[in-house]
């Protein structure tokens, strides 16, 4: 189908997608910055104006894996022919790589970080988006005393900057011995993203037709099953769209994970600055922890692409 | 298959009654047509037999079991809805099973039991199609096939094809028909289409106001309409209700339009129940008992066109008598031009007369 254009609207078509392009450097151009720094050898990190062209290296990926500490003096030449590939390339920038007194390499924490942020991130978003959507159900589907009082309430949580209550939460979780455990975070992520996930999800369910559910209970399920069966099928869009909201929530929250955890339960946000360690900063380090961290918000978002795509327009409901 | 029994039921939505004393009996295997206008209480009253709708008071029975506090999935009654409501996520073939997966079938008997009832609805080759690539008439199909495979008690269809074209529906009508007399399932079936409801039921149910005003045979109710409700909402074109005096003449009584002196005659015989008080009464009657013609003819009444509605087969004329108005069908072009004179006559015994405050019709008991 093509329908009949103006000359102006043509001109105005180009014009769109003009801006598109120029939308898209904007948003790519960060992306690129911190992808190329990343692969920088550490004097080019920082030199002005940048430097496009150059020899890339893994040197900074293998930095964020192991712990490292500044060279004295030139390295022997033995020892440097008898390292590893990879050691070699630390020990080309000034520093070696510290090992247990058994020879063990010891890591730099980064990968035990990561891993808190996948437990935590994933865990809350399953619990905000499961509970959120239970939730979404019943305010959408029952009478329930007080339903717009009670929706309000909960859009009312997100009304203020959480960073407001952390020093209370801090102290709280002081108490009950939650500071640094990855429950602690898992309860504080699921509060932050539980209104947004209701209020999106009453939204989806709002639109699925109570028919379904209906011919569902008529042809011989219960409310459980008509909803696991009908109404969780017929949200997938929604609770795709949710999910992948609260996992960057909860992926990418700061402010938090610094002051409730230090060590055993630190997710990798607060701990890619704190890479800066002795000398001047690494750029090149921080740059390829902070790839390596944008890595799961992509996979996960491309994974989900087809159900945020779709749209709830493929019912099969004549109005 | 099974009886149905509603006894004394009310439904309040808030302070609003939208059932009222709703007493009824369905019987095993009979197609039952619930009429009404929107609004008038015959969905609700699908649905709480259903059990998709709570009642607020009264019973609901199903082969003398009394059902209204059982969920509705333990009803055994299948219901098709106006939108068809098909679920998308699952093919044509998923759609029909799924009721037999409630009730844990075996595969190769569920296998067969979808296919059976796939080829008495002509809906085999899409089986396997999703519900979004079907037509609305096929969507109606798979939604009576997935009521039907369960071999329910009975069958509760919601306007079922009130969303379809005027073609399709004639089809679907017939369709219905041809389903019910093969499964002689216990149906009832709700419209606003009184076509819809002469054409298929056994029994029409016609609803007001939450008040059933009727029960009866298609054409007890267009013969015998018990009220002024259902005289004037069953027949196409509506019956004429005209406010009439009675006097007395020989062996009966002149019976007269507003600002007519002279009156048709009518048998004493047909009034045995209409009072002769003034102003207590309306006549009805339909457009097919009244009677033009270009000459005088004793008991004729003079009147004047004032507008013609061609429909092809036959025209609807509406004639001025005194201050009164009777439209009349007459054979197509049997009235040139409006404003010319006509003499009117009545087939009298198809006369209703009407208690102009109770709406009832005025007739011996029988």
């Amino acid at each position: 189908m093509s329908a009949v254009r103006t000359p102006r609207e043509v001109l105005l078509n180009r014009v769109a997608v003009v801006a598109v392009f120029v939308a898209l450097f904007i948003m790519l151009a960060p992306i690129y910055w911190i992808a190329s720094t990343s692969f920088k050898p550490r004097n080019l990190a920082t030199t002005v104006p940048p430097t496009i062209l150059f020899e890339p290296t893994v040197a900074p990926y293998v930095k964020t894996f192991v712990k490292r500490s500044q060279l004295r003096g030139p390295v022997e030449e033995e020892v440097y022919e008898a390292a590893p590939w990879w050691e070699q390339l630390v020990l080309d920038g000034g520093e070696k790589v510290v090992r247990s007194p058994s020879g063990e390499v010891k890591p730099s924490g980064y990968g035990q970080r990561f891993m808190n942020s996948l437990i935590v991130a994933v865990v809350s978003t399953i619990f905000a988006v499961s509970m959120g959507t239970l939730t979404a159900y019943g305010f959408s589907r029952f009478k329930v005393a007080g339903k717009d009082d009670w929706l309000f309430f909960i859009l009312s949580t997100r009304m203020l900057p959480p960073v407001v209550v952390a020093i209370p939460m801090f102290l709280m979780y002081r108490v009950v011995g939650l500071n640094d455990t990855h429950l602690g975070l898992i309860i504080l992520y699921t509060a932050f993203n539980l209104s947004f996930s209701v209020w999106i999800m009453k939204g989806f369910i709002d639109e699925i037709p109570r028919e379904y559910e209906e011919a569902a209970l008529v042809d011989g399920y219960t409310r459980m099953q008509a909803f696991f069966k009908i109404v969780l099928p017929e949200a997938m869009t929604g609770i795709a769209a949710t999910a992948v909201f609260c996992f960057i929530t909860a992926w990418n929250e700061y402010a938090f994970a610094l002051i409730m955890t230090n060590r055993n339960a630190q997710t990798a946000p607060p701990f890619i600055p704190s890479q800066i360690g002795s000398g001047l900063p690494d750029w090149t380090v921080i740059a390829a922890s902070t790839v390596l961290f944008l890595i799961p918000v992509a996979i996960f978002t491309f994974l989900l692409r087809n159900h945020l795509l779709r749209g709830m327009s493929f019912g099969a409901i004549r109005k | 298959m099974a009886e149905i029994a509603l006894r004394d039921v009310q439904k309040f939505f808030g302070p609003n009654q939208v059932i009222k004393d709703m007493n009824l009996v369905i019987e095993d295997g009979e197609f039952i047509v619930m009429l009404g206008q929107s609004g008038c209480g015959k969905t609700t009253t699908l649905r709480a037999i259903a059990g998709l709708e709570t009642v607020t008071e009264g019973t609901i029975t199903i082969d003398g079991e009394e059902v209204q506090d059982r969920r509705a999935a333990d009803r055994d009654i299948a219901f098709v809805f106006q939108s068809f409501s098909l679920y998308p996520h699952m093919t044509v073939y998923e759609n029909i099973a799924f009721p037999l997966r409630a009730v844990g079938m075996s595969t190769e008997e569920r296998d067969r039991e979808v296919r059976e009832v796939a080829e008495v609805l002509r809906i085999t080759p899409l089986l396997d199609r999703r519900p979004s690539a079907l037509s609305g008439g096929d969507m109606q199909r798979v939604a009576i096939g997935r009521a039907l495979v369960r071999r329910p008690k009975a069958l509760l269809m919601d306007e079922p094809i009130g969303a379809l074209d005027a073609k399709l529906r004639e089809e679907m009508r017939a369709e219905i028909k041809r389903l019910h007399m093969a499964r002689n399932s216990t149906s009832v079936y709700v419209t606003h289409d009184q076509i819809e409801a002469m054409s298929l039921a056994d029994r029409i149910v016609i609803m007001h106001d939450g008040v059933l005003q009727q029960i009866g045979a298609p054409d007890e109710v267009y013969l015998r309409p018990a009220n002024l409700f259902v005289a004037q909402f069953v027949g196409s074109p509506v019956m004429n209700v005209e406010p009439v005096q009675l006097s007395a003449n020989g062996d009966g009584a002149h019976v007269h339009l507003a600002g007519d002196g002279t009156g048709f005659h009518f048998d004493e015989g047909l009034l045995s129940a209409v009072p002769r008080d003034a102003g207590r009464v309306s006549l009805g009657i339909r457009p097919e008992a009244v009677h033009l013609s270009h000459e005088e003819s004793a008991g004729a009444l003079g009147g004047v066109t004032t507008n013609i509605e061609p429909l092809g087969s036959h025209d609807i004329v509406d004639v001025r008598i005194g201050e009164a108005r009777l439209r009349a069908r007459t054979p197509a072009g049997f009235v040139a031009a409006e404003g010319a004179p006509v003499w009117v006559s009545l087939d009298t015994g198809e006369a209703h007369f009407f208690d102009n405050e109770t709406g009832l019709a005025l007739r011996e008991a029988h």
